[in-house]
């Protein structure tokens, strides 16, 4: 299930990337100003420097399935929030949001403070 | 005397004296030990952390480029402003570089030996930065790098016999490289000096400050900006490891950036991006 957030967050103050901390290059092909939530299936977890990549499977409307490939912070960043390699598992459920590509491809950015389980819980507690 | 009894009689008295002391006197050096992060300051404006901390990100660094320069990053901050990476070359896994470098987007290690201190980071790729101590001269011939050539100067600022400032000139960089991922350019002469002073604050021994002054032409006067770190608490640290082939999505094909999919092929990042350029393909083969 995919739903659009025009304008999550008041202030100017854009949602932090997965590239915010990293440097590894510039965000600005993510869309800021239109960040989109998702909900679905883990695939695989990437847990890998510059950026993690959590590989989910969305459900469509109308049955068909999406593979978003969603690039994250660093591990030594998510670390420091209690994150570590096995922290999302293939078959997990959750809810994130996320910064899509300009181009309406499907590939974003997603931010550790903005994701959970499907049945609410956290997915980390914070240390 | 026989040549055969001078010699023995020579290597006799060698032996005899004392070993030359090469013993490292660490309490001459202030304690940079352990694992030092960029210190936890909010980032103007957003975005990446910029090269001036005190400073908004993009134009709000106010660098002082020339009209040429300035231009060439108006450029890129309309590239990037459509999801191009503009000057910024990070997402091609190219090393940030010095001065760059030292805004540790990674942590940061210090080991200080009596000739070199090294300077460790693991970045994109593994920085190991030397900055000789051993009074050396500037080579008449080196080869450029993305980390240059650092020559540095141990100080006893108020005398008491230990060492408080580490000053480093750094030369014989290459690029291409940017300040900081809003592309902020050098000049493409490469000509860049770099000078950095590090000291530990006096009364918080944790917090490192590194005052670093950039000379290039592409900028009106030197450029100088302070810098500050903080050692983290873990007595263990983790050091993590950055291979940029293996976590990243962006792919370069001629002067355009594509995502990579779940499934290994090219998405588009910008609206109506053209498909890549194949021409050294043959069609319908």
């Amino acid at each position: 299930m995919r739903r659009r957030l025009p304008w999550l967050l008041a202030g100017g103050i854009a949602l932090a990337t997965g590239a915010a901390a990293s440097a590894h290059h510039s965000a600005a092909m993510f869309d800021a100003e239109n960040p989109v939530e998702l909900a679905g299936t883990v695939r695989e977890f990437k847990y890998t420097s510059p950026h993690t990549f959590i590989v989910l499977e969305v459900k469509e409307p109308g049955g068909a399935s999406k593979i978003w490939m969603l690039e994250g912070n660093a591990p030594s960043n998510l670390v420091r929030e209690g994150w570590w390699h096995d922290t999302l598992k293939p078959g997990d459920e959750i809810r994130l949001t996320v910064q899509p590509l300009r181009s309406g491809a499907p590939g974003g950015s997603w931010n550790s403070s903005r994701i959970k389980f499907n049945d609410g819980r956290p997915v980390v507690l914070a240390p | 005397m026989p040549v055969r009894s001078i010699g023995a009689l020579a290597l006799a008295a060698a032996l005899a004296m004392p070993t030359a002391s090469l013993a490292f006197d660490e309490s001459k050096y202030p304690d940079l030990k352990g694992q030092w992060t960029r210190a936890r300051e909010p980032i103007l404006g957003g975005g990446q952390a910029p090269f001036d901390p005190s400073k908004p990100t993009g134009r709000g660094q106010q660098a002082p480029l020339t009209p040429e320069y300035q231009a060439i990053y108006e450029a890129n901050l309309a590239d990037q402003a459509t999801g191009g990476q503009g000057n910024w070359q990070g997402g091609k896994c190219y090393p940030v570089g010095v001065p760059g470098v030292m805004t540790l987007y990674r942590a940061m290690e210090i080991v200080i030996t009596p000739a070199t201190t090294y300077i460790l980071i693991e970045h994109l790729h593994g920085t190991a930065r030397r900055i000789y101590t051993d009074g050396r001269d500037w080579p008449k011939q080196i080869e450029p790098t993305f980390d240059g050539y650092s020559i540095g100067k141990w100080i006893d600022e108020d005398g008491d016999g230990k060492y408080d400032v580490l000053e480093v000139e750094t030369r014989h960089l290459r690029g291409p490289r940017a300040y900081d991922p809003s592309g902020i350019p050098f000049h493409e002469d490469n000509k860049t000096i770099v000078k950095e002073r590090l000291a530990l604050d006096k009364r918080d021994r944790d917090l490192l400050y590194n005052q670093m002054t950039v000379i290039d032409n592409a900028l009106t006067r030197p450029w100088t900006v302070l810098k500050k770190y903080r050692r983290e608490p873990a007595v263990q640290p983790i050091w993590h490891e950055d291979i940029c082939a293996e976590g990243q999505a962006l792919i370069r094909v001629g002067k355009e950036e594509y995502f990579q999919s779940w499934d290994g092929y090219l998405m588009p990042i910008r609206k109506n991006q053209a498909p890549p350029d194949l021409r050294y393909f043959e069609p319908g083969k």
